[in-house]
């Protein structure tokens, strides 16, 4: 019987540690442990037989770190150490052999340097070695980032058909190392399917009990639990762990009331403990937990749940009827897309939509990048946002987390498309009340399609809770009689039991104060019980229907929010009062130099505004912004001023610069074009990052790759942007051989940029070895080497 | 937390203030920052004591720690630990939420990022004060005085030894501190080191930190006059 059908039936039980048993036995602190599948097969067998006698069903192989970046100088291939490791927990006898893969021991990116890509080949080596060594299933274990399990798992799924349990460690405030929650790890792992998923390590089992509750009630799929001995202490320079093995598997009795399927051990614990839990769960019935009925996303870090009241999905990134957004998409400018993210969380957002859809670019590389970036500075769940099956599935392949698909509509042809999608990857996916006949103009029409939708998507494994259906708006301007379908659709769909979403705005086109339209047909969905709205939430009117219902329907508690936001509420006439007094400010209060001078931002910003009323853009940044900078500049280099007073003074002049740029189509100053770069293998960026503010701030259109970028990259955008200067930086002594790396692959491909360098560890002495041209010492000093490459000295 | 204050002038220190006068927004700001990291990192430390002898690899001298295969090459830890009987190796990090925090700051407020930056400089070093005050007194126990910490990268000890300093303590898994290719610390604000435990605390031990330090002539604080602090 395979391990997948055993677990409908019966409880199974794992082994303990293998590291604490290999301790005893001799082995080296800081040694590999795997190594001794070759060098000490006789102890590592012997220990997998000590459990099998303890009567564990599963025994893991000893290849926890056994992949390319753990083994390199240890002399042994991957192949190598987990075939070993594999036969030999096959000759202990053991029902079922369990291949063991814990972290790769590199961060991936944003937070470090590891691709996707190669985290999944990396996988992808361990797993393939071990199917082929007859293992029956693959535990990967004490994972903190829910995105390389996500590598993993499709990395088992794509090239194997071993059986997938997840398991994460936590740690004592209930999250991983890198802020990941039970709750999105349930979430996540059970879309993506796993045959098991649960807690290891980290702590002892009565400090797991939370976490382990958690995982339980979100979980669709048994959950697995190996807690270490407890916690551990130093005794006589050994760590040991403070429970024995008879309080170990009391504690492992009420996990198994709680309805945990698969029990093992992990540091500290001894055949032992495994014994003892086995005779302590014996005579606990094996009753499944209740599956969650929840319709729920999230991301690395962070899970939205629907069915808690209603949900705000935040519409502002998407090109349609946005120039600036087109404009910037089309720059590859992802510092734009991460600014309206970030903007549209603190204005209340619970999930951000993400369409990247404009015909002139790469639909699926462009919006699986703005997923990673935005994912790197906001933890909200997104909406990927398409009409592209490609461009999904390669940013929902990037997405850390369970995303939401926007969307599926009943034509078979995109039901075809987007289904398979969206149950390999465990999305929530929006269903459009539309088909090949258009949009039905009643409501029962419409719960027609969503019933197709609902049943297409059943064929695929993929529960109601993860549809959401879009009864779709009309416009009153143009169809009126029509628009209140809508609010009876939502009424209708809602009985079959699925989650529905409206994008409200449509309503009100082609007639004067929309946001009174929208926030007044939001209400009626509401009350119709609409559960999601795809909105602006920088809209004022918006925000009041949201936070207005969200006390009506019990979800703000105690009003908290409401309070929060609207305790200084004012009617109408009064609050035009306010914002006359505002605009009031005078060129009196100081002018804009001075401002700049200061570093007074919100002076900075509303003196331009003032300005702007008789002077043009151009003459503002060469009369007042770059001579205040010059001022600052060479304060900082006579050190009268430090770091923060020149990074107030850009601020200063970079909210002047948002004045101007809301006036003009243009964007900065059109000094010239340069790129900055933080070179391979480093992430250190803030110093780039302010360079690149104060090359803006002087009006030069800066192309900002980011940090870790490779080689080609920096040489594919100078030679397709005909770049006159690239600023590389580098914090580390070891990343400077990067650097050099970049400069001579920059020359051999005929570029003729120069190249100016900066970072912590470099000198004047560098330029040469690095091959560059400039060395910028420091942000003001770049701007002069600018100066002088574009011809801008003054 | 835990007793953790951070000190306001060594922030300044870290921003490369010297005797400017510093306006009352960024005094506000630092506080701010301050409060905020304070809340937000999840600050971890461990560290192991090992026994030490002196050895002999590639034709130099050098630090072999016992019970392991692991050696410390390099002329100056080998000065630093000449008269110790044992060593800690510690490593202590502020958690990958300091840098999601300085990064986030990154796109909306550059300022912030730089004060968050500079108080978690500052954060670091007090929690690697922490460590080294329980180091300190468990080589008190047992009779021992404790020498500074000494960290790879530092003098001429290989930056590369970062990851046998990790692996020995296990740092993945028991705090999170990770390793990329380029010997970079993740999360970034992490520091690995060395104490030496002697009964006998003679003089290369105390030699100033700048004269052996391998970032002599880049250290933007030597450049401003000053030093990082560590000597």
């Amino acid at each position: 019987m395979d391990v997948i059908e055993y677990i409908k039936n019966k409880r199974l039980i794992f082994d303990g540690a293998m590291g604490t048993m290999l301790q005893r036995a001799g082995l080296e602190t800081g040694g590999l442990p795997e190594v001794y599948n070759i060098e000490h097969p006789e102890t590592v067998l012997s220990i997998h037989k000590q459990y099998v006698d303890a009567g564990a069903d599963v025994i893991t192989s000893n290849t926890f770190q056994a992949n390319a970046f753990k083994l390199k100088g240890s002399g042994y291939s991957v192949q190598e150490i987990i075939t070993s490791g594999v036969t030999l927990a096959k000759k202990s006898g053991a029902e079922y052999t369990a291949l063991d893969i814990g972290p790769l021991g590199q961060l991936m990116e944003p937070m470090g340097t590891l691709r996707f890509d190669k985290a999944y080949e990396l996988f992808k080596e361990q797993l393939v070695a071990g199917e082929k060594a007859g293992a029956d299933l693959v535990l990967f274990e004490t994972m903190s980032d829910l995105l390389e399990v996500k590598a993993a798992v499709l990395a088992a799924r794509e090239n194997t058909s071993l059986p997938v349990f997840a398991t994460m460690t936590f740690q004592e405030d209930g999250r991983t190392f890198v802020g990941c929650d039970p709750v999105s790890a349930a979430v996540t792992l059970s879309g993506l399917r796993v045959d098991a998923l649960g807690v290891n390590c980290s702590l002892g089992p009565s400090q797991l009990m939370p976490v382990i509750d958690e995982l339980i009630s979100h979980s669709r799929v048994p959950v697995m639990v190996q807690p270490n001995a407890g916690l551990p202490s130093i005794r006589n320079g050994e760590t040991a762990y403070d429970i024995t093995a008879n309080e170990f598997s009391e504690y492992m009795k009420t996990i198994a009331e709680k309805g945990a399927a698969i029990l093992g051990g992990c540091c500290g614990t001894t055949p032992e403990y495994i014994s003892k839990t086995k005779t302590a769960i014996s005579d606990v019935p094996y009753v499944k937990p209740e599956l969650p009925r929840e319709t729920a996303v999230c991301s690395g870090t962070e899970t939205v749940i629907f069915d808690g009241g209603v949900t705000l999905i935040g519409e502002r990134i998407n090109p349609t009827g946005k120039k600036k957004l087109k404009e910037k998409l089309r720059a590859q400018d992802f510092g734009y897309l991460v600014g309206e993210a970030i903007s549209q969380k603190d204005a209340g957002a619970d999930v951000l939509d993400v369409n990247c859809g404009l015909p002139e670019i790469d639909e699926a590389a462009t919006l699986t990048r703005a997923v990673r970036e935005i994912q790197a500075a906001v933890n909200l769940p997104l909406q990927l946002d398409s009409s592209d099956a490609d461009a999904i599935e390669k940013a929902i392949r990037a997405y850390n987390g369970k995303p939401i698909i926007n969307s599926v509509n009943g034509k078979a042809e995109s039901m075809d498309a987007i289904l398979p999608i969206a149950a390999k990857y465990g999305a929530v996916v929006v269903g459009l009340c539309l088909d090949e006949n258009g949009i039905p103009e009643t409501a029962e029409g419409r719960l027609r399609i969503a019933e197709k939708i609902i049943a297409a998507a059943a064929a695929f494994g993929i529960p109601k809770e993860d549809i959401i259906i879009d009864c779709l708006v009309l416009t009153a301007s143009a169809q009126q009689s029509l628009v209140i379908e809508t609010i009876k659709a939502i009424r209708l769909v809602k009985q079959l039991g699925v989650k529905t979403v409206l994008g409200v705005s449509n309503v009100s086109f082609g007639l004067p104060a929309r946001p009174i339209l929208n926030s007044v047909f939001l209400a009626a969905g509401f009350g119709a019980g609409l559960d999601s709205a795809i909105v602006n939430p920088m809209s004022a009117e918006i925000m009041k229907a949201f936070r207005a219902y969200k006390v009506l329907n019990d979800q703000d508690k105690d009003a908290v929010d409401y309070i929060n936001n609207y305790a200084d509420y004012k009617a109408e006439g009064s609050l035009s009062a306010v914002s006359a007094a505002k605009s009031d400010i005078s060129v009196s209060d100081g002018d804009l130099k001075s401002a700049i001078i200061d570093g007074r931002r919100e002076l900075a910003h509303d003196l331009t505004a003032e300005l702007l009323k008789t002077h043009d853009s151009i003459s503002i940044i060469n009369e007042y912004f770059i001579p205040a900078l010059d001022v600052v500049g060479d304060r900082y280099e006579k050190g009268t001023v430090f770091l923060p007073q020149l990074i107030q003074s850009a601020e200063a002049v970079k909210s002047g610069f948002g004045v101007l740029k809301e006036n003009s189509a243009s964007d900065g100053g059109g000094r010239g074009k340069i790129i900055l770069a933080t070179v391979r293998g480093d992430i250190h960026d803030i110093g780039k990052n302010i360079v690149k503010m104060l090359l803006e701030n002087y009006g030069y259109d800066v192309i900002d790759l980011g940090k870790d970028v490779p080689e080609e990259e920096v040489v594919k955008a100078a030679l397709d942007n005909d770049i006159k200067l690239v600023g590389l930086s580098a914090l580390m002594t070891t990343t400077v051989k990067s650097m050099k790396d970049t400069v001579a692959a920059l020359k051999k491909a005929g570029s003729k940029a120069k190249i100016v360098v900066g970072g912590a560890v470099l000198n004047e002495e560098y330029v040469e070895f690095v091959g560059a041209d400039y060395y910028g010492k420091d942000a003001g000093m770049t701007v002069k080497i600018a100066n002088e490459v574009f011809g801008h000295n003054n | 937390m835990n007793g953790i204050d951070l000190d306001k002038s060594e922030i300044l220190r870290y921003l490369g203030h010297k005797n400017q006068a510093v306006n009352g927004d960024i005094m506000k700001t630092i506080d701010v920052c301050a409060d905020d990291i304070l809340k937000t990192a999840r600050y971890r430390y461990i560290y192991k004591i090992f026994d030490i002898k002196m050895g002999f690899r590639k034709g130099e001298s050098c630090i072999e720690l016992s019970g392991t295969n692991i050696s410390l090459l390099g002329n100056d830890i080998y000065e630093h630990l000449r008269d110790c009987k044992k060593c800690a190796l510690m490593a202590a990090t502020l958690g990958i939420e300091a840098d999601n925090m300085i990064r986030v700051a990154q796109n909306t407020d550059m300022l912030r990022a730089v004060v968050l930056d500079a108080c978690a400089a500052d954060f670091i070093e007090k929690v690697c004060d922490l460590a080294e005050r329980e180091i300190k007194q468990k080589a008190e126990e047992e009779g021992y005085e404790t020498s500074f910490r000494f960290s790879p990268g530092y003098g001429d000890l290989p930056l590369e030894t970062q990851r046998d300093l990790l692996n020995l303590l296990d740092a993945g898994r028991k705090i999170g501190l990770t390793l990329t290719d380029s010997s970079l610390m993740i999360p970034g604000k992490s520091v690995t080191a060395i104490i030496g435990f002697t009964k006998n605390y003679s003089a290369p031990v105390k030699k100033s930190g700048c004269d052996i330090c391998s970032l002599r002539d880049t250290c933007k604080f030597r450049k401003a006059g000053s030093t990082c602090g560590r000597n």
